[in-house]
Parts: structure tokens; C-alpha cells; sequence
């Protein structure tokens, strides 16, 4: 019975065992993630809506191009218009996904058993939280990739469409698909934080939104100053744009406005981990 | 081999596992008996490292568990059946726990197989009857082939064909030369099953010993004797200082003097005897003595519930 079990046997050596826990339990992760049709139904409605919705505005664009003014044309940001909708709604598709990652295992009861099996628990935790990443960031940056194409097909009629090799547009395709990313792991650490789905998501939405509509009634000048730092309402223009933000000097470019909600990311991330490894299962 | 010293949880004022020591041994089914409520899950889950002990300390093969190399070849645990994501398949489900500890797909397909679940194997475990996601979780303990086997409440809700199942499972897991820890609230369902029993009643440990001695010990031998003297053998054993209780007519129900004291006693007091035997104190009985005290939630029979007066109802 024994020599059917498996081929490695268990390590002694401390670091050749984290490896092999590490290893081990990535490939679990994987198997996990694929293996439930939620993960499917939540991508496929993720490049649904982002493509559709940049399609959308590229085609409205194209419609109302001949009736816009020379200023119009100028301000357009064709990359921007494609990509808009891979942000502003895959942000919160891929929260429900980054959340459920964790919060389903609670809801199930399933954790009890992952423990179970992998009793270190920050190794349980990375590993969830890299697949994760890993995931959401292929199929952002292929729906990003793919709402580019799409929506510059769309212009092409009016000469109005950009390429990839014109300046910062391939950054802003991949910023964007990275900022999607950055929000599943952020919904990852508060699942770990409130160990509940509909909790979760809800705090991502206060997050991404909320704080900064609540943030704009502060006075003026101390929510200038601020803006930056705060995740939400321009920052996905920020991220989105290929030129600097006329309207948005305040804010830092696409990568540092990434950055910085990478940082909230961690942040929430990090707390989960604490809460995670201390709290009874 | 599972060791407890001194494990105590306490949430708030209220200490769900307190001061609780033990030894599981292998080779033996060690039963883990106590009323609702009694602290055996929070026991196990401390003993799988899911919940951290307040004070005190439990070890798996002299380590915590956490510290296990590889935790599903030392030890397999079925907590609770249904706690599975039920959109995952049985055969999926097995390959996940399978991966952290470098398990291969072969294995998975050789338990599935060992508990009957081959032909559902790609099913989603969510449509699965209570049995079927019981034997899931038996398969998924079994997976590592551990030598430590923890079941709680392994068949709480089974068909008696499941319970039987379940029962020769963990004989033949035991004579094996396995550990197996299995937690039930119902003493009768450990009658055929264990060999040792711990005991707990409101966190406390209340015995730990063989099946035999439990069962002897409980309340000391009751002494059975059928003569058509009552009173006067009631009066003899009650001078040599036996307690004595009469039953059905022509029965005396004697408590602490073997039976073959009872009948010297009755030659010596000319006495005439036409039977005479120990009575089997049920296991049953021997377990509600000693847990009576320590249970939480008393029901009340339902003479006591029926209204105290009637006539008012018109």
C-alpha cells in the first residue's frame, strides 16, 4: 500500500522541507483554483465586461468622431478608451474572485482540512495568495491585450486608433491589467481579515470608492494634496491614461499610482497573514 | 501516539477544554466519549493544530503537529464530512490535499476505490448523501496511509450499513497496529468498536481506562439473587454492610459483596438460593452515572412540560 502513496519522501533538512512544502502546496492552490466553476463564471464575466465595455465607448467614440471639436480629437485618449473598462469594472469582478479565494475555504469549512494537511500556515497562505496573483494577472493582461486590439479596430475607421509601439501605451495596457491584479490580492487580504465573501467584497467597494467620494469633502487644498495616496476615482484615469493626466497633475503617473495601491495590497495582505497564522481556524 | 498535558481552552470565563491529560496508544481503537458539549471537538482541533491551547500542550509522535514533516503520512483526520467546497469533485477534492504533501494521482484513485466512491469520482461532492461525503472524508484521511487515525463523530447521521462500514474500518485500522481516536456522545456506538475509552464531561477528563475496567468500575458489581427469603437475605447482607435493593419480586439486588461472598452469607444464615449472578451493569448506565453531573443541556421529560392544570380551557 505504501509504495503507491507517492514519490517524495518527507524531508528532514528544514529548508529542502520548506521547498518541498512550498512546491506541494502551490500545486494544490492550482488544483483548487481550477477545479470549482466559480473561478470560471467570475473570469469569464471579468473579459466580458472589460471587453465589451471598452468596445462599447471605442464604438461611440467612432460614431461621434466627425461631430467632435479639433480639441476633442486632441484630448482623446484612444489606449485610455479601450482599456477604462478592464479597470473600472474588473476591479470589483476580480474582488469577488481574490476574496473567495480565502473566504470560501471558511464558509465551507474546507480550511479545517487545508490545515489539516499543510499546518504551516504562512505557506498555506502565500501559496493561495501567488496562485491568485498569478491567475488574475494572465487573464488580466490578456483581456486588457485583448480590449486594446478590439477598441482600436473600432477607431480604425477614423484614423483616431494608437498602436503599441506609440509612447506609453504599452504601459498603460499592462499598468491596467496589473491594477486588476493588485485589487484581487487586495479583496485576498481582507477575505483573510473578515474571513467572509459578502464582507469582503463590500470592504473592497469602501475602499475603492468610498473613501475617496468621503475624502473629497474634505477642503480642497488638504484633498489635492492627498489624492495621490488615495485609491479610487482618478487613480484608475491615472493608470489608464498614456499622457499625463492634464486634468490630474496632482496625481502620480501610471506606475507610481500602481504603486502605491500595490502598497494598500501588501498592507492587507500582511494583516491577513498576522490574523491568519494567529487566529483558531 | 497523542499526548496531552495539562490542554486547556478557555474562551472567555468559560473553559471549553480544561486541564486535560491523555495518552492514545497505538494498536487500539481509543473511543472519546462525553455528552454534547463536552470539549472533544475542541480537543481534536487542538490535537490538529487548528486551534491553539489556552495552556497545557499536545504532541503527534512526540511533536507538535504543526512540526510534522509531512502531516497526511502521520496522521488522518475526519472533523466534520461536509466541510468540503462542493463544487469541487470527490476526485478533485482528494488531489488538492494530495499535492501539499507530494501524494501522486494514483493514490487518489486507490482510496477512492478503498471506500466505494470510484464510479462518483468526478461528481461534485455538493450532491453527495451524508454517507457518501463520510466515506469522501474517510478517503481523505487515508490518502498519506498515516498511523494516526482521528475520526469525530465518524457516525453521527450514517445508515446502519454506514455504521457498520465505519465500525469494521476501524477495527481493521486498529489491528493494523494503527492509532485510531474516534469521538462519539453515544456510548453505545463504542460498545463493539473501542478498546479504551477517555471520558470527558464539561472539559474535564472523568476516565480514561479499558473497556472492561470502565464498565466494572463504574458503580461497583451488582450482585443478582433470586431466593423466596427477601427480607431475611436483604437483612443478612445488609449486616455484612452491602447496600441492597429489591426488584421484581423475589430478586435482591445486591451492590458491593461479590456473589460468592452473597452466598456464604445466605448458607450461614440458612437462607435458600435458586439463582445467583452478576448483572452486566450496561455500558450505557456505567456512562450516564459519570456524566451525569457534566451535562449542559438537560432536556425534561415531557411529564414535567404538560401544563399543571387543565380545567381552565373551556
Amino acid at each position: 500500500m505504501t509504495t503507491t502513496i507517492g514519490r517524495v519522501r518527507p524531508d528532514t533538512q528544514p529548508t529542502a522541507r520548506l521547498r518541498t512544502d512550498i512546491l506541494g502546496t502551490l500545486a494544490s492552490e492550482f488544483v483548487k483554483i481550477r477545479s470549482v466553476r466559480a473561478t470560471y463564471w467570475t473570469l469569464i464575466i471579468l473579459i466580458v465586461a472589460s471587453i465589451g465595455s471598452g468596445a462599447t465607448y471605442c464604438a461611440v467614440e467612432a460614431h461621434q468622431w466627425p461631430h467632435l471639436t479639433p480639441q476633442d480629437h486632441a484630448n482623446f485618449d484612444p489606449t485610455q478608451a479601450s482599456v477604462l473598462g478592464v479597470a473600472l469594472l474588473g476591479q470589483f469582478v476580480i474582488a469577488v474572485l481574490g476574496a473567495q479565494t480565502i473566504t470560501a475555504e471558511y464558509s465551507t469549512g474546507m480550511m479545517r482540512t487545508s490545515l489539516t494537511v499543510m499546518p504551516r500556515r504562512t505557506v498555506l497562505y502565500g501559496a493561495k495568495a501567488a496562485v491568485l496573483a498569478a491567475v488574475t494577472l494572465i487573464v488580466a493582461l490578456s483581456t486588457s491585450f485583448a480590449s486594446f486590439v478590439l477598441g482600436q479596430a473600432l477607431l480604425a475607421g477614423r484614423h483616431a486608433g494608437a498602436t503599441l509601439s506609440q509612447p506609453h501605451v504599452l504601459r498603460s495596457v499592462i499598468v491596467t491589467a496589473g491594477y486588476v491584479a493588485v485589487c484581487g490580492v487586495a479583496a485576498f487580504g481582507l477575505g483573510a481579515i473578515l474571513r467572509h465573501t459578502a464582507a469582503a467584497v463590500a470592504a473592497v467597494f469602501v475602499l475603492f470608492e468610498l473613501i475617496q467620494r468621503l475624502a473629497e469633502a474634505l477642503p480642497h487644498n488638504l484633498y489635492t494634496s492627498m489624492e495621490k495616496w488615495l485609491p479610487g476615482g482618478a487613480t484608475v484615469g491615472a493608470i489608464t491614461a498614456t499622457t499625463p493626466d492634464s486634468q490630474n497633475p496632482q496625481l502620480f503617473s501610471a506606475w507610481g499610482e500602481l504603486a502605491v495601491l500595490g502598497a494598500y495590497a501588501v498592507i492587507l495582505v500582511v494583516v491577513g497573514a498576522v490574523l491568519f497564522r494567529r487566529r483558531d481556524a | 501516539m497523542i499526548e496531552a498535558r495539562g490542554l486547556t481552552k478557555r474562551y472567555g470565563a468559560t473553559a471549553a477544554v480544561d486541564d486535560l491529560s491523555f495518552t492514545i496508544r497505538p494498536g487500539m481503537v481509543t473511543g472519546f466519549l462525553g455528552p454534547n458539549g463536552a470539549g472533544k471537538t475542541t480537543t481534536m482541533r487542538m490535537i490538529l493544530g487548528l486551534d491553539y491551547p489556552t495552556a497545557g500542550m499536545v504532541t503527534v509522535n512526540g511533536k507538535p503537529y504543526a512540526k510534522l514533516a509531512s502531516p497526511m503520512r502521520e496522521v488522518g483526520a475526519l472533523l466534520d464530512a461536509r466541510a468540503v467546497h462542493g463544487g469541487r469533485s470527490a476526485r478533485n477534492h482528494l488531489l488538492c490535499l494530495a499535492r501539499t504533501n507530494h501524494i501522486s494521482r494514483r493514490r487518489v484513485d486507490a482510496v477512492l476505490d478503498l471506500v466505494g466512491l470510484a464510479n462518483v469520482a468526478g461528481k461534485r461532492s455538493r450532491g453527495f448523501s451524508l454517507g457518501m461525503s463520510q466515506r469522501l472524508g474517510i478517503a481523505a484521511a487515508l490518502l498519506g496511509d498515516p498511523e494516526i487515525l482521528i475520526f469525530d463523530e465518524p457516525v453521527n447521521g450514517l445508515d446502519p450499513e454506514g455504521i457498520v462500514w465505519i465500525r469494521t474500518l476501524m477495527r481493521s485500522l486498529a489491528a493494523e497496529g494503527r492509532t485510531v481516536f474516534v469521538s462519539s456522545h453515544l456510548i453505545s456506538e463504542m460498545e463493539n468498536t473501542a478498546d479504551h475509552l477517555i471520558v470527558v464531561g464539561r472539559g474535564r477528563l472523568l476516565a480514561d481506562s479499558g473497556m472492561a475496567e470502565f464498565i466494572a468500575g463504574s458503580s461497583g458489581q451488582v450482585v443478582l439473587a433470586r431466593t423466596p427469603q427477601p427480607d431475611a437475605l436483604g437483612r443478612a447482607l445488609n449486616a455484612a454492610g452491602a447496600t441492597t435493593s429489591t426488584g421484581e419480586p423475589g430478586i435482591v439486588q445486591v451492590r458491593g459483596l461479590t456473589e460468592d461472598v452473597v452466598a456464604d452469607i445466605a448458607f450461614a444464615n440458612g437462607i435458600r438460593l435458586n439463582h445467583l449472578a452478576p448483572a452486566r451493569v450496561s455500558l450505557e448506565q456505567a456512562f450516564m452515572e459519570l456524566t451525569a453531573d457534566s451535562v449542559d443541556y438537560h432536556g425534561q421529560s415531557p411529564v414535567d412540560t404538560q401544563p399543571a392544570h387543565n380545567g381552565s380551557e373551556a
